[in-house]
């Protein structure tokens, strides 16, 4: 499967008569925005701002991040299973519009979290600090249950960027970065000399508000499988996962997982990369005896010499983490574990919740109980009554000058287990 | 599920719904008396059902915990099971001791109960 990714690089986002790209600037007509995104009879109200680089804008509560993105060539559309049919994805040719973002937001529950910053302190921990956010503020009607709200603002943020990457279709991008991984025994002969290299990707799949979707399915009833990696690229994977805002994967980030980047970049030059082995991460003990049995077997079948496996989340998964680590090394294969810490303040505390001495090779993201104090910003968009009720605050957080004094669990992104992020770890 | 289970729970929403199916020891405590408990039927030969930190909202966070164990008590001990509610509880008090709970509005309250719930739900189903 070969893909290439045109990356039309955006500067600027402005709204105007007309959605285009000019000049590397994205011009959005805001009312056919809001047409495309607004069917949905249980938002009452939607409402759409930008958010740049430098300004003073706090944005919260974030739920969802999502890139623009366009199939110009090849199989099936973007997010297929839920705006594209489900045709098979990741070959021919997709655009993107770098440097821009789609940001949901939503008071789904009265616990809030997810926090983006334009400026300050708490920009130094969010990739999406650095992007042009169009974010989409989504009131419900009256009672709406959980699940169906936070349904209806998921698919507007998918609306939303399938909308605005149309708009790179027809422009030519200023890199082209092409992508292949051959079928299976193909794969092997290509670089018979390289050691075999597999990525098992965790899919958070806990439930309400803990939820991942692969094709439209819910990925806590997946049986672990094999994805090609450019699939990931063309949206087959996306988020519905709104808890635990620092280490939980936004659909951006499977977008653009820096795993799989990683990975292909030495592809060829010093290991062979098979593909990816999806799986999930569910509350049933005997579903996680099932999963990482399947996911070992799996991995093993198709040949793999080493894995490098990434968790979602906080508790539960640092089980399913330990379990496919110990699996999989059983069958005498080796592992690499990422994950994030909650080692207290200090960071002096045991970071997870299980640990192996099979998981000998571990990268952590951060310690997500770090605490930080977040300005005052001259705006808020989204809910700004959210931010008294930060989850990851303290008690009386909010301070009478506007900051906010919170661990960076709060912070969208700020310990993402598949490493996309600033925070780096030093030895001294 | 073939098993048999008990669910132990500090989570009102929790106890109505399964009270009809399964046997439910409602505990009027904290989540980590709800972990404490857990314990103590693991000790007494019960198994985990469920992961004791279900959810990625972390136990200093919400009030609310619902465990499914088995109604079964096995003649020994389950060491899996006793590692993994150990390692619960220990993170649980870690925690709580890093950050204590708030004072949550009865609405947050609510959620958190809503949560608790749809997760063990799915879990069982």
């Amino acid at each position: 499967m070969r893909l290439e990714l045109g990356k039309i690089y955006i500067k600027d986002v402005q709204f105007a008569s007309e959605t285009r790209v000019e000049n590397g600037t994205l011009f959005i007509n805001r009312e056919e925005l809001l047409k495309e995104i607004g069917e949905d009879e249980r938002l009452k109200h939607i409402d759409v701002e930008i958010a740049k680089p430098g300004e003073e804008v706090r944005i919260i509560p974030v739920k969802d991040v999502i890139e623009p993105r366009v199939k110009v060539e090849g199989n099936g559309g973007i997010f297929p299973g839920f705006i594209s049919k489900v045709d098979t994805v990741g070959s021919g040719r997709t655009h993107v519009l770098k440097g821009t973002a789609v940001v949901t937001t939503g008071r789904i529950v009265g616990f809030q979290e997810g926090i983006i910053d334009m400026a300050g302190e708490g920009a130094k921990y969010t990739p999406f600090s650095k992007t042009n956010n169009i974010v989409i503020i989504c009131e419900p009607v009256d009672d709406l249950p959980q699940h169906e709200h936070e349904e209806a603002v998921r698919i507007a943020g998918y609306k939303a960027a399938a909308y605005l990457g149309k708009a790179g279709k027809d422009i030519s991008p200023d890199e082209v970065k092409v992508y292949e991984t051959l079928p299976l025994l193909e794969q092997v002969k290509q670089y018979p000399e390289l050691p075999r290299v597999i990525y098992v990707y965790m899919l958070q799949s806990q439930g309400l508000l803990h939820d991942t979707y692969v094709y439209g399915v819910d990925a806590k009833k997946i049986i672990p499988t094999f994805i090609y990696p450019t699939e990931v690229f063309d949206g087959a994977i996306v988020s519905g996962n709104c808890v635990s805002a620092c280490d939980k994967n936004p659909t951006y980030v499977h977008m653009n997982n820096p795993i799989i980047e990683d990975l292909y970049e030495r592809h060829g030059k010093d290991i062979n990369f098979l593909g990816c082995v999806i799986t999930n991460e569910n509350v049933y003990l005997a579903d996680k005896e099932r999963s990482s049995n399947y996911t070992a077997k799996l991995v093993e079948f198709l040949g793999a010499d080493a894995v490098i496996i990434s968790e979602e989340g906080f508790g539960n998964p640092d089980a399913d983490l330990v379990m496919n680590c110990n699996r999989i090394e059983e069958k005498g294969i080796k592992t690499v574990l990422l994950t994030d810490e909650y080692a207290g303040r200090d960071g002096a505390s045991q970071s997870l919740a299980d640990s192996t001495p099979r998981g000998d090779a571990v990268i952590t993201a951060g310690n997500a109980n770090q605490i930080v104090i977040l300005p005052p910003m001259k705006k808020v968009i989204g809910h700004p009554n959210a931010a008294d009720i930060i989850a990851g605050g303290f008690a009386g957080s909010l301070m009478a000058d506007g900051s906010i004094e919170a661990e960076i669990q709060v912070i969208t992104g700020a310990t993402s287990e598949v490493g996309f992020g600033y925070l780096t770890t030093k030895t001294f | 599920m073939i098993e048999k289970i008990i669910i132990v729970t500090n989570n009102v929403l929790s106890d109505t719904s399964f009270r009809g199916n399964h046997r439910v020891d409602f505990i009027e405590g904290s989540l980590l008396d709800v972990l404490i408990k857990v314990r103590d039927y693991i000790h007494l030969g019960h198994r985990l059902m469920t992961h004791p930190l279900m959810g990625s909202i972390k136990p200093n966070q919400t009030p609310y915990k619902t465990v499914a164990i088995t109604l079964k008590a096995y003649e020994s001990v389950d060491l899996n099971s006793l590692i993994l509610i150990e390692n619960s509880i220990e993170i649980t008090l870690k925690l709580l001791n890093n950050k204590p709970p708030r004072n949550w509005p009865e609405e947050v309250l609510e959620d958190y109960r809503a949560v608790d719930f749809e997760l063990i739900k799915n879990a069982l189903n």
